[in-house]
């Protein structure tokens, strides 16, 4: 594997390089925040079992994140995509840039490929580098301003403010959900002109409906579960816990029911 | 009142010097790279790629930014925009633990449990990329589980458990002003498919708070 040039010794020591800046930055904040928060009266209980269930509710979406790591060593070997998606980067914005960046470089296999020309890796390196930085120039110009309007807003009228906030973020899981039930996937046409599913489970169909289905309906259930037996540590839990358990279902699906779990409505 | 003050403006000032020392490391990276390999890149095939990109992440990034920052407070947006993924993960991940902790997102104390539970995500996930890759990069038998046919789907819609998971709480408190976003965005979806997510969440935000913004003036909510 080191012979490749894309993760030899040298790229390893980059990537080495940036795991200790993420987690240096968020050590920082962490520390700040619960100093902060011990200030504030928040108890230990509290600050612990944030961190817990946080920790936890990120292993499923980190091992997908990994995933897509290695859909992208393929074209890129493993440094450069593993850096990508460690800072800034998003599933959602890495594989189109890929995608993008190669498509330009001439390539015609996309991230399919194995890029084997030092000057075309390292072009795809800067486009998917200077890609996604706008939100460091922005943000250091933007937010100090953006929350004092927020803040301002929220002092005038606080029930609409919390109505707005809560109404912000329903829109974006609208978002998603309604991919799910309604969004088609990518579509590949043949040179008959006949259009096919290019990549299965991404549209919407039996998968992604089942995956939100049993998520709705473990949350319901371990909330009620927690009402009634009030085990305290189910209430951090809960959302974690029903994110793997519908994964599961999926699995079940896939595994026992491969021609239903293939259904896709919208591919 | 002072001491809050105190506590979000250095939260503005560290975050601010964080952000200018990730943009050096960004920039870095390829820098490195190039001269480590000694070749730089044509910059014609870079404009052309990024002009590419630019035109379609560009303005989501600014809706980004603008949308996410009240949700996440400020110390949440410094990390989560450092770190990435946040849609899919520091998002959902920072609101679960603000409904935990029963604290409101823009309050102090609700930046304070945000700002920690993005740190601990933003950990855990480097932790378990860096894992996952290496465990990759040498066992090649276990690359062949995780893109296996049984293990596969369930990463794929990933995203969907977690939102079906986190949609569960916010529809049953807020039930009334979630039933038009997703009715609108399903049928937009039925005649405009393919739309980009970035592009479709800005869509979904802005139904859903003109959708709530009615009913509140109807006084329905």
């Amino acid at each position: 594997m080191f012979q490749d040039f894309k993760s030899d010794g040298f790229m390893f020591l980059i990537v080495v390089g940036v795991i200790i800046f993420v987690i240096a930055q968020s050590l920082f904040f962490m520390i700040r925040a619960i100093k902060r928060g011990k200030a504030l009266g928040i108890s230990s209980e509290k600050i612990k079992n944030t961190i817990t269930s946080s920790a936890v509710f990120s292993i499923a979406p980190a091992v997908s994140i990994a995933v897509t790591v290695l859909v992208l060593s393929v074209a890129l070997g493993y440094v450069l995509p593993w850096i990508r998606l460690s800072v800034i980067g998003a599933i959602s914005y890495e594989v189109p840039a890929a995608e993008a960046a190669i498509e330009a470089a001439g390539l015609s296999g996309g991230i399919g490929s194995d890029v084997t020309d030092p000057k075309i890796f390292t072009a795809i390196a800067w486009v998917m580098s200077l890609g996604c930085i706008l939100p460091l120039i922005l943000i250091p110009l933007i937010l100090k301003k953006v929350q004092k309007t927020v803040t301002g807003t929220v002092n005038k009228n606080a029930k609409w403010a919390d109505l707005m906030s809560a109404a912000a973020f329903i829109g974006l899981i609208s978002a998603f959900l309604g991919r799910g039930i309604a969004g088609t996937g990518e579509l590949k046409v043949l040179e008959s002109g006949e259009k096919i599913n290019a990549v299965i489970g991404d549209g919407a169909g039996v998968l992604s409906i089942a995956a939100i289905i049993s998520a709705v309906a473990f949350m319901l259930l371990l909330t009620l579960v927690n009402k009634k037996l009030k085990w305290k540590w189910l209430e951090a839990f809960a959302m974690p816990l029903a994110m793997l358990l519908s994964m599961g279902v999926v699995v079940l699906i896939s595994h026992f029911a491969p021609n239903l779990a293939a259904i896709e409505w919208r591919y | 009142m002072t001491k809050k003050r105190n506590y979000i403006d250095s939260v503005h000032f560290y975050g601010r010097i964080w952000c200018i020392a990730a943009l050096f490391v960004m920039l870095l990276v390829p820098t490195l790279m190039c001269l480590h390999l000694n070749v730089w890149p044509e910059g014609s095939v870079v404009g052309k790629a990024f002009f590419a990109i630019a035109i379609l992440y560009y303005p989501t990034a600014v809706v980004e930014v603008i949308a996410y920052a009240p949700l996440l407070g400020s110390g949440g947006t410094y990390l989560s925009f450092l770190t990435g993924n946040i849609v899919n993960l520091k998002l959902p991940c920072a609101l679960n633990a603000m409904e935990n902790a029963k604290v409101k997102a823009n309050s102090e104390e609700g930046e304070v449990i945000s700002t920690i539970s993005i740190a601990s995500s933003a950990i855990v996930t480097t932790i378990v990329i860096a894992v996952f890759v290496l465990v990759f990069a040498f066992n090649p038998r276990f690359t062949a589980v995780m893109q296996s046919e049984t293990l596969a789907p369930a990463f794929k819609q990933v995203t969907y458990s977690i939102f079906g998971a986190i949609a569960a709480t916010y529809f049953i408190k807020h039930w009334k002003i979630s039933i038009f976003p997703i009715v609108a965005i399903s049928l937009l979806l039925l005649f405009f498919g393919s739309i980009q997510i970035g592009i479709l969440i800005f869509i979904g935000v802005v139904l859903s708070l003109l959708g709530a913004h009615v009913m509140y003036k109807l006084k329905w909510v």
